[in-house]
């Protein structure tokens, strides 16, 4: 491993065990009277009608699928901007019709609708 | 470390895929345990190509991603279809030709 | 080093024990979790082999965009009634056999192969003053030797964009 990621994991490991430790000393300290009255909604809070996991609709799923596609052109384009200067011309005439391709992609889904929030 | 070791890691996670993906009857798992394979895959591309000291393997496993990507999103895709018509997404139940 | 061997043995086994958890837990979400877990340990061992780009890349694609992409569709399907289900196949048989051909095929070679795997001393990492780090390396090959395949992956991403959206998108009248 790189040397410099050293501090990274540290802070890693620390960020992993605080939450950890809090709640082990927590349970450790607190009293414990669980209730029936304990888990109602609290004053004018709502009853809940139905299960968290509901079903969801479907245009999250497509914004998602577009995510990812444009998640992964992003990719493509970080080692493109670091090496910009060696690659010159031909580099960025490379990366345009890259991004044609896609861009052709978002119109025709912008065209269908598949974006509209009805 | 000696690469041998990151190909028996990449090879018990392959294992562990293939046998996700011929165990288990739902089908997000099973698209769950293909990423599983081709994490497997890439483990092994990255040590040869750390082992070589050559970029190729590591530029070939960007491409692998992509793949993972494209394969994941028309999968469940797929999937959502699937289960628009059948009402299931058990890969044992889906078994006729037309409907 | 003795870091990195504590680091990788740690990474093998969180690798090794959420992707048992992934193809094993009852409910669609707990694997999806385990698979992150799982995705995150893949993540550290390209850190241990110096492809801190490619660590970064799973991190952002995979863990960010392919594993949200499951949990959205896992929220598209009832989770609480499809867990109460059968988890398994009935083809458990041909598992077994197939996982311990697998097994001993892949241990096989890598068994007979482990001499070939000794091609001498692995070059030694260049100085420091010359070395460009891992993604100018990665940009320089990426963009010169692999361009074929680099604009490829734009017409493979615009395929599954478009099929993606076609099999998603309900038919007109459907809802």
């Amino acid at each position: 491993m790189p040397r410099g990621y050293i501090p990274i994991l540290i802070f890693l490991v620390l960020a992993f065990a605080f939450p950890v430790v809090t709640i082990l000393v927590a349970k450790l300290v607190r009293p414990s009277a669980p209730g029936k009255t304990k888990l109602e909604a609290y004053e004018c809070g709502i009853p809940s009608d139905a299960d968290t996991r509901g079903r969801y609709s479907i245009r999250f799923y497509l914004v998602a699928i577009l995510f990812v596609v444009f998640d992964v052109e992003t990719i493509f384009l970080i080692p493109w901007a670091i090496q910009y200067n060696v690659l010159g011309l031909f580099g960025l005439i490379e990366m345009l019709v890259f991004l044609a391709i896609l861009i052709v992609g978002y119109i025709w889904i912008f065209r269908q609708g598949a974006l509209k929030w009805v | 470390m000696p690469v041998t070791h990151y190909l028996v890691l990449s090879m018990a996670l392959l294992i562990i895929g293939t046998v996700g993906v011929l165990t288990r009857r739902n089908i997000i798992v099973i698209l769950m345990s293909i990423e599983l394979i081709l994490n497997a895959v890439n483990i092994n591309l990255v040590a040869f190509s750390d082992y070589l000291q050559n970029i190729n393997g590591q530029v070939f496993t960007i491409f692998v991603i992509t793949d993972a990507a494209a394969e994941a999103a028309v999968g469940l895709g797929i999937l959502i279809a699937l289960f628009r018509n059948k009402e299931t997404v058990h890969a044992d139940e889906i078994d006729i030709l037309r409907w | 080093m003795q870091l990195d061997s504590i680091l990788f043995y740690l990474f093998a086994v969180q690798i090794l024990f959420s992707a048992l958890m992934t193809i094993t837990r009852r409910n669609v979400v707990y694997s999806a979790v385990w698979l992150i877990s799982t995705l995150v340990g893949v993540a550290g061992i390209y850190l241990l082999q110096g492809a801190e780009f490619l660590a970064g890349v799973q991190i952002i694609l995979y863990i960010g965009g392919i594993t949200v992409l499951f949990l959205f569709v896992i929220m598209l399907v009832p989770v609480s009634e499809e867990s109460k289900q059968r988890r398994f196949s009935s083809q458990l048989w041909i598992v077994l056999i197939v996982a311990v051909l697998l097994t001993g095929e892949l241990g096989y070679f890598l068994w007979q192969g482990a001499d070939s795997f000794q091609m001498g001393e692995p070059t030694p990492p260049a100085e420091i003053g010359t070395v460009t780090t891992n993604s100018e390396q990665i940009g320089q090959v990426l963009f010169s030797e692999y361009l074929l395949p680099f604009e490829l992956a734009s017409i493979l991403l615009l395929v599954a964009m478009i099929g993606a959206v076609v099999m998603a998108k309900a038919r007109p009248g459907a809802e």
